[in-house]
Formats: structure tokens, C-alpha cells, sequence
């Protein structure tokens, strides 16, 4: 089975894609769109060879140096693998929807090689190797909202890199501190040989990872980063970069630490409540378009906290659900976003107004998306919303039952923004505004509309991958 | 039998999808598609009517997580059969219909998909078996309910009214979903039926019990529009009538009702009863109160069917589920005719829907107002239209049962039904036309397509008075004893006569009087209170405005800009600080530098020892 060469292969092969590309720009976005194809075949392979008891599935030792435990160990359980077809998925759909943007030599180079970094992180059990992969990822990211964004992109990134650093330092000291403690730099021995871990270890981490998801107070490089990334690019750091942390958050926190964890799952549960509200609410008074989404992606990312802090089986089933869930939901809701801002050039919902009238299909599909962010049963966010609930009150007692105003938060940031943005009559921007997408463009949004709605109404499938990652955690 | 469980869970939704997709390609077949999906759902309503026999009980795993099993099952019994019947009956009458009044809009397919989804979310809230699938019937129809209010969504008043009324359920149906998890955490059941069955053995804590019972109410008092989450039925009316007739009027403002019905017995193991009784109470007073003040058409029928579910949860309240069920029946009924009527006038009126503008119709639509009478009869509870049995029924059972507040509030909103249908009927019907640019441009209505169905539902209206001790059998499963309450009939009709001949002369004899009456300032303020629905709008929506938006969210955005940012912010110029502090060492003397690094290799030394000695 092909391991090592899924993330060097997209590396090495970016610039390649982007020197041919400089003489025919259409060559890039077919590779790309071929890569990422082949990367969802090959991880839906590698979920059918997983072990059925649940464990690790070795693919190799790489790059090996006598007398260190630095060695690039691959590996996968079925966590990792449902994060890789994830992360292939979207990225076709994020081809789609960025297949008329402009330079798309080098655009579609950068995703390509995002392809790679991306992979290492969900597939390494070394820390060191998960942590040099976790900083890769962020390059072509920064090249992409930087070259791409919007009028502010500099400060945005600037922003988002110090943010980002802030969580990899705490990170790196967490497991600098594990390598001291353990002496092995790898995730199986780590867990072995890890009975008690310090508490300063168990914050660390945390922190780290806390940045990336992100929970409050460290959310505010959020909206920035997604305001200036276009469209697309914001549906990789939402519904990929994001996972990132939460996978880090479930891997190197929950099940490396669990008895900790455990005892600190108090503050867990605070602080995603915390996010999950604050963003909401924050989402109400905001007027900027793709601040409300992307505060609205924040809040989802509080109630997947809460899920994650049950250290339960089907706590975590239900925040993996989630994740998946505020990917699919979330992605559509960002291209509309950055695509009524192309259209009409003004970012505020009261500027716009009576859009439906114009482009009744696209503000369908956001209605949709929407709604399923709200957790209207028969989408994707309802079943999230309901397993949590489920799984919160059964681990932290009744007095969880709260998070439910989170929806009708969230309620009332997407009606209202429908109401402003959508309905009503024309205003004068939206009348003078020339609406039309492309095919591939309106396909990415169809496509996610439709499985919105299809895990909406049989989650089960997911589910089913999602028990047999965190089987460890139950008691069957 | 199962399989019209398939075509139940299917039909509504493949139909909506088919009435959009081919709507496009030809506008007729839109119309034609729906009605045929709306036919054969009624026909399989009417099938499972003719040939039950035992409830249809079909159990099935929707989520299994994590040890964890979500159930989503199918149960349909004599109660849910009425449910349907209703549901399905009043849907496709309520489509036929609309092939006339929504005649001329270029958004069928649209319009014909949205009921053909909402008929279906009914259907999933009345044949589900655990709270899950009947919350997502539930959601269903406020999504549909949001959709179709703001139908014609160019308009600012219909965006602004659908979004009122998806937030005021939408705040509702949140306890519901918390009672789910709590449900779920205390009993470990989530079916409604096992959870009658353990009430009624006493295994359930009697504090859970009443907090979920309190929940699920909440989300009933939402979607029924009881006090104080109404207003949003009021501003409902924005959308077609035929919508405000289906779902406002007729159909899934009873879910409400339907829900605490379904679980009656966990309801009456604790006091929940008696809140509901009581919240019912005061609701049925401010809607009967509101209607007799009201301009419009729609607003007198939306205050009026306030009113009446809230007397049909009076019923339930005090006890007595088979008056309670009765009255939602008749209710369901002849307010869907009443409505319809309306939609009638407002089509032959050009869409006018101020009562004051109108007058004089007897003329040019006989048989609307005939059919409209016998509604506005039934309504008032005149025997011996359907109405009286119920609402004598219920009324009779709160003074028996219920305390003195209930009793009194639910007699006067019984009484003042007759003094503001009375009011309606008589402004739109009776007297000279009051506005002539109108009056000039009346038409006469269809026959088959407005005057049929209307026709149809009257006959129902009346013809259904005969068999309401079967239909109480029917639903309770055993015959009921009516309640006596000595000297009530004849007060009651008492009264009736009084209110009837004050309207009536006020109305069509004593315009004058009546504009003299209205001068007074004290009748000024309390006509202002009533019409303003005891202001109980304007005080959600300052709450909401100034205290949630502008209050919290607003000093949250304060911290995230002020606190937050401001920290983050501030790494560039505390960097730059260091920076200058460090550029001291930089001074070019070779002394500083030797210090310096004097001090550096101390610190690394003393780092070396720290760590080669510690580990």
C-alpha cells in the first residue's frame, strides 16, 4: 500500500504542476482534481484494510536515524483514515469551486502541495514528524490567503501566523515535555509508557491545540483569516485546518492522556460552552456576511469541544460526527459567502437584500446550508446537535441541557441574515449586480447540499466509521 | 397497512421534489401533481381508517452510536388516525382550492412544493413514535410554516413575519430538544408510549417528569401560539390565505395540542396539567378579547384560532382528553372553512383584506356567506353545529374540574366567540359597501374550484355533529360520559343571544352609536391594548432588541474587539519593545559585548548543570 509516497508525492510534485502550468494554466487544476481523486480512492482503500479489532494499521518506517526515535512512522487507525477521506473529499469539491480563479498555476501548485503536509499530519504517530507536517501545512495556506485574500490579507495572515505559533509553541513545549518524560518520541510508546502525566503537560497541549480548533479566547484570528480567504480557501481552513485541531485534540490529548483528561474535562466543557454561546451571539450582531459564517463555524467548533470532553465512546462518535457534519455544512455557506461579495462587492447584509429574487438556486442552497446550522432535522447539523445533547447529558448531568439555546442562537444569526441578505426587495446594489456562477461552482454546491441532507436523514454510515474509531473508549 | 406507512414517509417529499422539478417545465403540472399526491395520501388516511383494526407499531434503530441507540419508530393509533385524517382531508381540500387563489401567481411549483412538505412533516409528527421523529415532524412544519408565511418574500412585512415566527417556535421547540436529552439521561425511553405506560406505574421521577412535561409544553405553547409566544401567529397572516387556512388555521397549530394529547398520561402523572390548564386559560381570554377589536379578516380568524386551541387545551388541561381531542376536530374543521371563506372573499375582493372596506358581499357571493355562516356557527358553538358539543363539552368540564381563573377565563373567551364572529360575518356581508373602489370590481367566485370545497367542508361542519360521541369513542378507545353542569346551556345560549343582538345592532343599526362609543377615551385605550394584542409583541421584541442584541451580543463584540484583539495587537509593539531593549547591547563598545557574553555562557552553564542534574 502506497504510504510514505502520498505525502512527499504531492510535494514533489507541486512545483512540477506549477512550471508546466506557466505555459498552459488549464493543465493544473486537471492535476490537481486527479490527485485528489486518486488520494479519496486510495483512503477509502485503506479504510477497507483497516484491522476489524479497531487498532493501528502499520504502513512503514521512513526515514529512520540510528540513535534517535525520529523515525517517520506511519500509521493509521480509523480516526486518521476518516480524516483522510475528509480532507481528499473537500478537496475536490474545493477544486470545483475555485476552477475559474484567477493564476491558477500557481493556486492550484499550492493546494497540491497542501495535499501532502496534510496527509502527514493525520497519518504520523511520531510527535516530531506530526509537529514539522503540522507547520508545513500552514505555508501554503498563508501563500493562499496572503496571494489570494482580500484587501486586509497581510494583516490576516499576520494575525493568523502569530496565533498559529502561539498554539505550536505551547504544543512543541507539550511534547518536548513527553520526550523528557518518556524518552520516545512516539505516539505508541508515549501512551504506554504515559501512566500519569503531569498536569502542566495535559495544558499545554491543550492550548496548543485549542488555537488551531479554535476555541475562545483564542478564536478572533478566525473571522479575519476566512474574511480576506477567498471562498474556497476558506472551506480548507474550516473544514480541514479546523479538524486539524480537533484530530489533535482527540489523538494527543483524549486518547494519549485519557485518565487526565478525564479529570480536566470540567474546563473542557466551559470553555466549548463558552465558545459556542460568545460566537453565536457574536454572530447576531454581526452584519459582515462571512464574519456570521464564520463566528457560526466557531460555535459549531465548541459544541465538537464539548463532545470531545465526554472521553466517552460515544462522545467522541458524536463529536467525529460533528466535525464531519460542520465541514459539509459550513463549506457551502463560506463559497455563497465569498461569492455574493464578488458579485455585489459589499460584504454587509444590509446592503444587500431581495438576493432570491436574482439567484433563487444559490440562496436555496444557503437556506439549506443554513438551516442545517441551525439543526433542522433532516440535516446534517441536527443529528450532531442531538447526539451531543445525548452524549453530554448522560456524561456531565442535566445542567449540560443548555447548550441547546446554542441553536437558537444560531437561529437567530441565520434567519436573520437570510432576511436581510436574501429576502426583501432588491436593493439598489443587489439590482445593478450581475449574478452568475459557473458550472462547476454551482456542482461543489449541489453536491454538498445533497449530502447535507443524505447523512442528515441516514447518519448511519458515518457512524458506523465513527464507533470503529473510538472503540477503545466503549465498553461493547 | 405497512405499506401506507411507506407511502406516508415517502409520497409528501418525492411529491414536493416532482411538483418543483415538472412545475418548471410546464406551471399546470404543478397544480395537477400535488393534487394527485394529496389525494392519494387522503385516500390512504381513509383506507387505514376503514380497515384498522390494531396500531401499527413498527420499531427501528435511526442512530447507534456508541452504545447508544437513537430510536425512530412508526406507531399509528386511533388517535393518529384522526390526526391524519385532519392532516391529509384539509390538506388536499386545501390544495384543491388553491388552484383558483393562487391562480395567477408565477411561483406555483414553488408554492405547490412547500405544501406538499409541510403536509408531510404533519404526517411524520402524528405517526411517530418517539420524541425524535415527532421533534423532526415538528421542525419540519416550522421550516415549511417559515417558508410558506414568507412566500412572497419581496415583501418586507412577509420576510419579517416568517422570520418572527420561525424564531418564536424555534424558541420553543428548544426546550423540546433539551427535554429529549434529559429524557433520554433520566428514563432511558424516549418513546411517547412507554412513557405514558411508565407514568401511569409511577416509574419515573415526578420532578423529571414535570420539567420535561414543562419543556415539551413550551415548544406546545410556541407552535400552538398560547401566551406569550402568540404574536407571531397574528403576523402569520401575511402569507396566501390558502397557507394561513392549512397551517395557521387548521393544521399544525394543533401539533401543539396533538403533542401533550399523545402524552396525556405522563402529563396527568404530575401538576403539568394544571399549568396547562391554566397558561390555556389566559390565552383563550387575550385571543377572544383581541379578535373583537381586530380590522382585518385574517387577524379576527388568526386571534380567533388562538383562542379556540387554547380552549381545546383548557380540555386537556382539566382533564378530559376526549373534549380536548373533540374540540381540536371540530376546531380543525370549520376553522379551515372559515378560512377558506375568507380566502374567498379576499380572491373576489382583489386581495383586500380589511373587513372595514368591505360590506355588502351578500350579493355577489350568496354562497360564500351562506357557507361562512355555517362555520361562524359552529365556531360560536350554536347547537346544533359541531362546535357546541365541544366547546359546551370543555367548558362544562373546567368548572368541574378546573379552579375558579380557569373556569371563568375559558366561560367569557367561550361566550365572546359568537360576539367576534358575529362582528366578521356582519361587516363583510351585511350593510351597504363602505368602499366602492372595491365593491365595484367584486366578481363571483368559481364553482369548482371555490365554492366546492367549501361547500364540502360546511357539510362536514355540519354533518359531523351527529357522530361526536363516536368520535370521542373513537379516540379515547371507551364512551365518555358528557359532563353536566346544572343551568350552564341555558346561560350559555343566554348569553350567546345577548352578545349575538348587541353585535348585530351595533353593527348593521347603530353605526352612529357605535362611533359615538368609540370616541370615549377610556374605550380609546382599551381598544388600543386589545388590538395591540396586550402588547405583548412589542415587549418580546425589546427584550430581544436591546437587551439580547444590542446588550449581550454587544458587549461581547466589545470584548473580542477591545480585549482580545487588543492583546494580539499588542504583540507588535511589545516586540518592538524588546527589540529596542536589546538594541542597547548593540552599542559597538567591546566591553558591552564581553559582558554580555559573559552573562550569556553563565546562563547557559547554569542551564547545562540544571538539566544534566535534574535528569
Amino acid at each position: 500500500m502506497m504510504s510514505v509516497e502520498l505525502i512527499f508525492g504531492p510535494m514533489l510534485l507541486a512545483p512540477f504542476v506549477y512550471f508546466i502550468s506557466r505555459g498552459a494554466e488549464w493543465v493544473a487544476k486537471w492535476v490537481a482534481l486527479t490527485l485528489f481523486i486518486g488520494l479519496l480512492a486510495i483512503s477509502v482503500d485503506m479504510y477497507q484494510a483497516l484491522p476489524a479489532d479497531g487498532g493501528f494499521l502499520f504502513l512503514g518506517e521512513f526515514l529512520r536515524v540510528p540513535g534517535f526515535d525520529f523515525a517517520l512512522t506511519l500509521q493509521v487507525d480509523a480516526l486518521s483514515v476518516i480524516m483522510l477521506i475528509l480532507t481528499a473529499a473537500l478537496s475536490i469539491l474545493v477544486v470545483f469551486s475555485s476552477w475559474n480563479e484567477k493564476h491558477q498555476g500557481a493556486y492550484f501548485s499550492l493546494l497540491i502541495f497542501f495535499a501532502g503536509p496534510i496527509f502527514g499530519v493525520f497519518m504520523t504517530t511520531n510527535l516530531l514528524w506530526f509537529f514539522i507536517f503540522w507547520e508545513l501545512v500552514l505555508v501554503p495556506m498563508l501563500f493562499l490567503v496572503g496571494y489570494w485574500g482580500g484587501e486586509r490579507r497581510v494583516y490576516a495572515i499576520i494575525k493568523y501566523f502569530l496565533y498559529a505559533h502561539f498554539g505550536s509553541v505551547f504544543m512543541f513545549i507539550g511534547f518536548f515535555l513527553i520526550y523528557q518524560q518518556t524518552g520516545h518520541w512516539d505516539f505508541m510508546t508515549v501512551k504506554e509508557a504515559m501512566i500519569v502525566t503531569p498536569a502542566l503537560i495535559w495544558w499545554f497541549m491543550f492550548v496548543g491545540f485549542a488555537v488551531e480548533m479554535p476555541l475562545f479566547p483564542f478564536h478572533t484570528w478566525l473571522p479575519d483569516a476566512h474574511v480576506e480567504a477567498p471562498g474556497s480557501i476558506s472551506v480548507l481552513l474550516a473544514g480541514i485546518l479546523l479538524k486539524m485541531g480537533a484530530y489533535g485534540l482527540i489523538r494527543f490529548v483524549i486518547e494519549m492522556m485519557p485518565v487526565e483528561s478525564r479529570h480536566f474535562a470540567i474546563y473542557i466543557v466551559i470553555i466549548g460552552l463558552a465558545t459556542t454561546l460568545f460566537a453565536g451571539l457574536l454572530a447576531i450582531y454581526e452584519k459582515h456576511i462571512k464574519k456570521i459564517v464564520a463566528y457560526s463555524s466557531i460555535s459549531h467548533m465548541g459544541l465538537v469541544a464539548v463532545a470531545i470532553a465526554t472521553v466517552s465512546y460515544d462522545g467522541l462518535s458524536a463529536a467525529l460526527y460533528e466535525m464531519i457534519g460542520h465541514a459539509i455544512v459550513i463549506s457551502p455557506l463560506f463559497i455563497i459567502a465569498g461569492w455574493l461579495h464578488h458579485k455585489t462587492h459589499t460584504w454587509y447584509v444590509d446592503e444587500m437584500g431581495g438576493i432570491m429574487q436574482k439567484a433563487p438556486y444559490v440562496s436555496a442552497i444557503f437556506v439549506l446550508a443554513g438551516m442545517a446550522a441551525l439543526g433542522l432535522p433532516g440535516t446534517m447539523g441536527f443529528v450532531g446537535e442531538l447526539t451531543i445533547i445525548v452524549s453530554a447529558i448522560k456524561e456531565f448531568g442535566p445542567w449540560i441541557a443548555v447548550i441547546a439555546i446554542g441553536s437558537l442562537i444560531a437561529a437567530g444569526y441565520v434567519i436573520w441574515a437570510v432576511r436581510r441578505a436574501l429576502h426583501a426587495e432588491m436593493s439598489p446594489v443587489v439590482a445593478k449586480s450581475h449574478f452568475d456562477m459557473g458550472g462547476f461552482e454551482f456542482m461543489a454546491l449541489v453536491i454538498f447540499a445533497f449530502f447535507i441532507i443524505l447523512f442528515g436523514v441516514y447518519p448511519q454510515p458515518i457512524f458506523d466509521m465513527a464507533n470503529s474509531a473510538f472503540k477503545m473508549f466503549g465498553g461493547m | 397497512m405497512i405499506s401506507s406507512v411507506g407511502i406516508y414517509l415517502i409520497l409528501p417529499y418525492l411529491g414536493a421534489v416532482l411538483a418543483f422539478v415538472l412545475g418548471k417545465m410546464n406551471e399546470k403540472s404543478a397544480f395537477w401533481i400535488a393534487e394527485i399526491v394529496g389525494a392519494i395520501l387522503f385516500g390512504t388516511s381513509i383506507y387505514l381508517f376503514m380497515t384498522y383494526t390494531t396500531p401499527i407499531d413498527i420499531d427501528y434503530t435511526w442512530i447507534n452510536y456508541g452504545g447508544i441507540q437513537l430510536p425512530l419508530g412508526i406507531y399509528i393509533d386511533h388517535l393518529s388516525v384522526v390526526m391524519l385524517l385532519i392532516a391529509t382531508g384539509l390538506g388536499f381540500a386545501d390544495i384543491h382550492f388553491a388552484h383558483d387563489y393562487m391562480g395567477e401567481d408565477p411561483d406555483k411549483p414553488r408554492y405547490y412544493a412547500k405544501v406538499l412538505f409541510f403536509i408531510g412533516g404533519m404526517i411524520l409528527l402524528v405517526i411517530a413514535k418517539d420524541l425524535i421523529g415527532a421533534f423532526a415532524g415538528w421542525e419540519f412544519m416550522g421550516l415549511a410554516s417559515y417558508l410558506l408565511i414568507s412566500f412572497w418574500f419581496k415583501t418586507k412585512s412577509a420576510a419579517n413575519a416568517g422570520m418572527q415566527a420561525f424564531l418564536y417556535t424555534r424558541f420553543g421547540d428548544i426546550f423540546i430538544l433539551a427535554a429529549i436529552g434529559l429524557l433520554y439521561y433520566f428514563v432511558g425511553n424516549l418513546n411517547m408510549v412507554d412513557l405514558n405506560q411508565m407514568a401511569n406505574n409511577g416509574e419515573i421521577d415526578k420532578t423529571v417528569a414535570l420539567v420535561t412535561a414543562l419543556f415539551i409544553f413550551l415548544g406546545a405553547i410556541g407552535k400552538s401560539g398560547q401566551f406569550p409566544l402568540y404574536p407571531w401567529l397574528m403576523n402569520a397572516m401575511e402569507g396566501p390565505t390558502t397557507v394561513s387556512a392549512l397551517i395557521h388555521g387548521a393544521t399544525m397549530v394543533n401539533s401543539g395540542i396533538y403533542i401533550v394529547a399523545r402524552m396525556f398520561d405522563f402529563y396527568a402523572y404530575t401538576d403539568a396539567l394544571f399549568i396547562v390548564a391554566n397558561v390555556a386559560a389566559l390565552s383563550a381570554f387575550i385571543g377572544a378579547t383581541s379578535a373583537l377589536v381586530q380590522k382585518e379578516i385574517k387577524k379576527i380568524l388568526a386571534y380567533s384560532t388562538m383562542s379556540h386551541l387554547s380552549i381545546a387545551f383548557v380540555g386537556l388541561g382539566v382533564g378530559s382528553l376526549a373534549f380536548g381531542m373533540l374540540h381540536l376536530v371540530n376546531h380543525a374543521i370549520f376553522k379551515a372553512l372559515l378560512f377558506l371563506s375568507a380566502g374567498a372573499i379576499i380572491y373576489i375582493a382583489h386581495h383586500t383584506k380589511d373587513a372595514w372596506k368591505l360590506g355588502g358581499l351578500i350579493k355577489k357571493a350568496p354562497y360564500v356567506a351562506l357557507f361562512m355562516a355555517m362555520g361562524s356557527l359552529s365556531l360560536a358553538g350554536v347547537p346544533p353545529f359541531s362546535g357546541f358539543f365541544s366547546k359546551d363539552g370543555v367548558i362544562a368540564e373546567a368548572i368541574l374540574h378546573g379552579g375558579p381563573f380557569v373556569s371563568i377565563f375559558v366561560t367569557i373567551a367561550g361566550l365572546l366567540s359568537i360576539a367576534y364572529i358575529t362582528r366578521l360575518w356582519v361587516l363583510v356581508f351585511m350593510g351597504e359597501p363602505r368602499d366602492e373602489g372595491i365593491n365595484g370590481h367584486v366578481h363571483s367566485p368559481g364553482n369548482i374550484f371555490i365554492r366546492l370545497p367549501l361547500g364540502i367542508l360546511a357539510f362536514v361542519t355540519l354533518g359531523i355533529a351527529l357522530y361526536q360521541t363516536n368520535i370521542v369513542d373513537y379516540i379515547v378507545g371507551h364512551p365518555v360520559e358528557e359532563p353536566h353542569v346544572k343551568g350552564l346551556l341555558v346561560g350559555f345560549l343566554v348569553g350567546m343571544a345577548i352578545l349575538f343582538g348587541i353585535v348585530v345592532g351595533l353593527y348593521v343599526k347603530g353605526m352612529n352609536l357605535l362611533q359615538k362609543i368609540s370616541q370615549h377615551r377610556f374605550i380609546q385605550i382599551i381598544h388600543q391594548i386589545l388590538f395591540n394584542g396586550y402588547y405583548v409583541e412589542a415587549g418580546i421584541t425589546y427584550l430581544s432588541k436591546n437587551v439580547i442584541v444590542n446588550g449581550v451580543a454587544k458587549s461581547f463584540r466589545w470584548i473580542d474587539t477591545n480585549l482580545i484583539d487588543w492583546l494580539v495587537n499588542a504583540t507588535v509593539p511589545f516586540a518592538r519593545g524588546i527589540f529596542k531593549a536589546f538594541r542597547i547591547g548593540h552599542s559597538g563598545k567591546i566591553g558591552d559585548y564581553i559582558g554580555i557574553f559573559a552573562i550569556g555562557v553563565a546562563i547557559i552553564v547554569v542551564a547545562i548543570l540544571i538539566i544534566v542534574k535534574g535528569v
